[in-house]
């Protein structure tokens, strides 16, 4: 028992140092941001899709921004990817498609297999263009973002782009100014600090881009994944391609209001999450393939970042039990457990991340909501732990892993 | 103590130290008061101009009285709607400008507006903008904040500019000029040996005179229909080497360092992880993208963007970009010896350098 605690705090103790470094990086260390500058070129041919399903609220919203983003209209075709959608919004894409004749090409999707990967990967026939850029339909993109996404295709080794998201309806209440403060200190420090040290900034499958004859060599989009994002991540990686984060490419997100919500998304991405580290983990590892030893290692942290919620709540419960069993004095030990668990709180981004992150974002007042960051941790580590046992459960149970869509909180338009 | 007593205020104590931190949390909850979004400004599209047009709307109010005072030929001062103070010149006269300041440092401090074409005297510091309806010519060792010609603008030996600078027509700066910030030509920019830049937009670029213009070696026109997607990748872990005069079709990615010899004709984009040569006359249809440094020799042609993470050299006749593809040259460090020639934005993050020709 006491060497399996020993081996929880040692890995937790790995992902403190990491936060710190990936915090320390960004506040001194050199800033990559090699295509940001790129503002004229011979820009290529590009298409849009739109992820929607059931987004009456929301999918007017992109639509107007798409049609008044600032990238060549002739070399701009937006596909709606409207996927069994019970809702208006076949009506308001095909509204958008009579006021903008040749620039919308809807695609609706009437049956098939459920999912964003699923539908990503029906909506592919239509799809000529070497770039490739996906929003979901809750995301308002501004006018400069396109050519942003779109620069760092020009550079033959990227097969993916991720920009920053930013929430939008922060003001509604504690949990989306909670997810407010997990969303900078993920993007400001994590991903940028995994671009700054050559890492592996990871691909969000929103406010991103993917390079059509890369997406073709590692075999197209997986349907069968529950985070396509992450999986799409890790392929490009083992077949030498790069994925590279835009911190200045900024677009509007809507985060969860409501608390069951967000537990039923965070659970999607934790199965998502775990899903990839079975499929690719140990051949990340030790596999042959084109990712640097950096890349390997960071991967895998990557991959177990979930992994770490029902790690932590072990170790707790083995810290109660071995200092109940009177072994011998592990002070040292259980104060480390205790300090890691300190610095984890923030779900993903940890607290001194999430501050350093708002230190760059030059926000000030927010910075006071970091003790209530414990909250939202007690609540992932649950629910993400949930998550886990009912992936072990399912060989026995039968359980169906099924796409759950996150509800939208937008005054329709 | 009594033991229960004391066992309360123990539990007291540590519920108002556990509380301590929440109280500006909740405070900050109830308030409030930064809660807004994160400032995403929707209609920033990176235009280079922003500024020049912003204070075209700014003295929006002072055109009317400018025309008058050209066909007057008088000048006239006022207030702009902000309490800015503004000097209007009818007249090519600029020898009428309130100087103050010390003797060592004489400075203007009135928004200027000059109604036709003129020259303003040299070693002045000009502490607000100016704008020019016609063209204007500064003196030598000049400083200026910023500056809008609506016709040509020609800086003389030795000036500054701190901010911005947008011409319609052509923009020159002679020898040892210092261009912060902003750069932006409708027409054709021109700079001097020895100038420093940071970002420079116009549909042509030049370094030096037209007479150290040199050719690109290429004789052959770049494919306009070249696209890459009909090309594959080629991706190699360590150093890599393009023999002169080489003809290769497709992306080339190298994981070490890359040269490309003499000659050599890329149809595709070529990337290294770490220095990059690019010799004489190589002609690259595509990209050219170095996560370290990168030297392009005298007389090449490269068509699509130019990326360096640390810095670029790029020697005499090289051009970058064409009159019908702009393009971006990108490097926190370049230095650009005359002869040079730009078709789009050159852009040195931390600073460009036009050096002379070897």
């Amino acid at each position: 028992m006491i060497h399996i605690l020993f081996s929880i705090v040692t890995v937790i103790t790995l992902y403190t140092v990491r936060h710190y470094f990936f915090t320390l990086n960004r506040l001194f260390g050199f800033q990559r941001h090699p295509y940001i500058d790129t503002d004229t070129a011979d820009w290529p041919e590009i298409t849009v899709l739109v992820a929607a399903h059931n987004e009456e609220k929301v999918v007017a919203h992109i639509l107007v921004a798409l049609m008044a983003v600032s990238y060549p209209e002739d070399k701009l075709r937006v596909i709606p990817v409207n996927d069994r959608s019970t809702d208006r919004t076949r009506e308001i894409i095909d509204r958008f498609v009579e006021a903008y004749p040749g620039r919308i090409q809807p695609f609706h999707r009437e049956g098939g297999k459920g999912g964003k990967a699923a539908a990503l990967k029906d909506a592919m026939a239509l799809v000529e263009t070497e770039v490739i850029l996906i929003f979901d339909a809750d995301y308002i993109p501004g006018s400069g973002l396109i050519k942003q996404l779109v620069a760092p295709f020009f550079d033959p080794e990227v097969g993916g782009v991720m920009g920053r998201v930013v929430p939008l309806n922060v003001r509604t209440n504690l949990l989306t100014r909670l997810l407010d403060l997990e969303r900078a200190g993920g993007y400001q420090v994590d991903q940028q600090a995994r671009m700054n040290l050559r890492l592996v900034p990871q691909h969000g499958g929103t406010v991103a881009g993917v390079r059509l004859s890369a997406l073709r060599e590692i075999g197209g989009w997986n349907d069968s994944s529950l985070a396509e994002d992450t999986d799409l991540t890790f392929r490009l990686l083992l077949a030498g391609w790069q994925t590279v984060y835009q911190n200045r490419s900024e677009c509007y997100e809507e985060v969860p209001e409501t608390w069951p919500v967000r537990i039923r998304q965070i659970m999607r991405w934790a199965k998502g999450h775990n899903q990839a580290l079975a499929n690719f983990g140990f051949h990340l590892l030790f596999g042959k393939h084109l990712a640097t030893w950096r890349e390997r290692v960071d991967g895998i942290f990557l991959l177990g970042v979930y992994l770490m919620a029902p790690v932590t709540m072990v170790g707790w419960l083995l810290a109660l039990a071995v200092f109940y069993q009177g072994a011998n004095p592990l002070h040292g030990v259980i104060a480390l457990l205790c300090f890691t668990a300190y610095a984890a709180t923030g779900n993903f981004a940890a607290f001194f991340e999430i501050a350093a992150a708002a230190r760059l974002d030059s926000t000030r007042q927010r910075i006071c909501l970091l003790p209530l960051l414990v909250l939202g941790f007690l609540v992932s580590i649950v629910a993400v732990s949930r998550a886990f046992i009912s992936q072990l459960a399912a060989p026995l149970t039968g359980a169906q892993f099924h796409w759950d869509k996150t509800e939208r909180f937008r005054a329709p338009s | 103590m009594n033991p229960s007593l004391a066992t309360v205020l123990l539990v007291l104590l540590a519920a108002v130290l556990f509380a301590l931190p929440l109280l500006p949390a909740v405070h900050e909850l109830r308030l409030k008061r930064d809660a807004e979004p994160l400032n995403v400004i929707q209609q920033y599209a990176g235009e280079i101009r922003h500024f020049a047009y912003g204070f075209r709307n700014y003295i929006e109010a002072i055109r009317q009285p400018l025309q008058h005072c050209v066909a007057e030929g008088t000048t006239a001062t006022g207030t702009l709607p902000d309490g800015g103070e503004y000097l209007l010149l009818g007249g090519s006269d600029t020898l009428s400008l309130p100087i103050g300041g010390t003797m060592k440092e004489p400075t203007c401090r009135l928004v200027l507006a000059v109604g036709r074409d003129s020259s303003l005297p040299g070693g002045l510091t000009f502490l607000k903008e100016i704008y020019a309806a016609g063209h204007l010519v500064g003196g030598e060792e000049s400083v200026y904040r910023a500056i809008l010609g609506e016709k040509d603008i020609h800086l003389r030996r030795a000036s500054k500019l701190m901010r911005w600078a947008h011409a319609v027509g052509s923009f020159r700066a002679d020898h040892d000029c210092d261009l912060y910030g902003r750069v932006s030509s409708d027409r054709e920019i021109e700079l001097q040996s020895g100038c420093i830049f940071q970002r420079l937009n116009a549909p042509r670029i030049a370094m030096g005179c037209a007479d150290v213009t040199v050719k690109p070696a290429s004789n052959l026109p770049i494919d306009r229909q070249f696209s890459d997607r009909t090309i594959g990748r080629r991706l190699i872990t360590g150093d890599f080497e393009i023999p002169p005069g080489e003809v290769i079709s497709g992306n080339i990615v190298a994981r070490g360092k890359l040269l490309i010899g003499a000659g050599a004709r890329v149809r595709g984009s070529v990337k290294s992880s770490k220095e990059m040569v690019v010799e004489a006359g190589v002609t690259v249809e595509g990209s050219l993208i170095s996560a370290s440094r990168m030297h392009i020799g005298p007389r090449c042609q490269i068509r699509g963007p130019v990326i360096s993470e640390h810095g670029i050299l790029i020697e005499s006749g090289t051009e970058c970009g064409s009159a019908e593809t702009p393009t971006t040259v990108s490097a926190p460090i370049i230095d650009v010896e005359e002869g040079g020639q730009f078709f789009g934005t050159l852009w040195a993050r931390d600073e460009g350098l036009v050096v002379p020709r070897r």
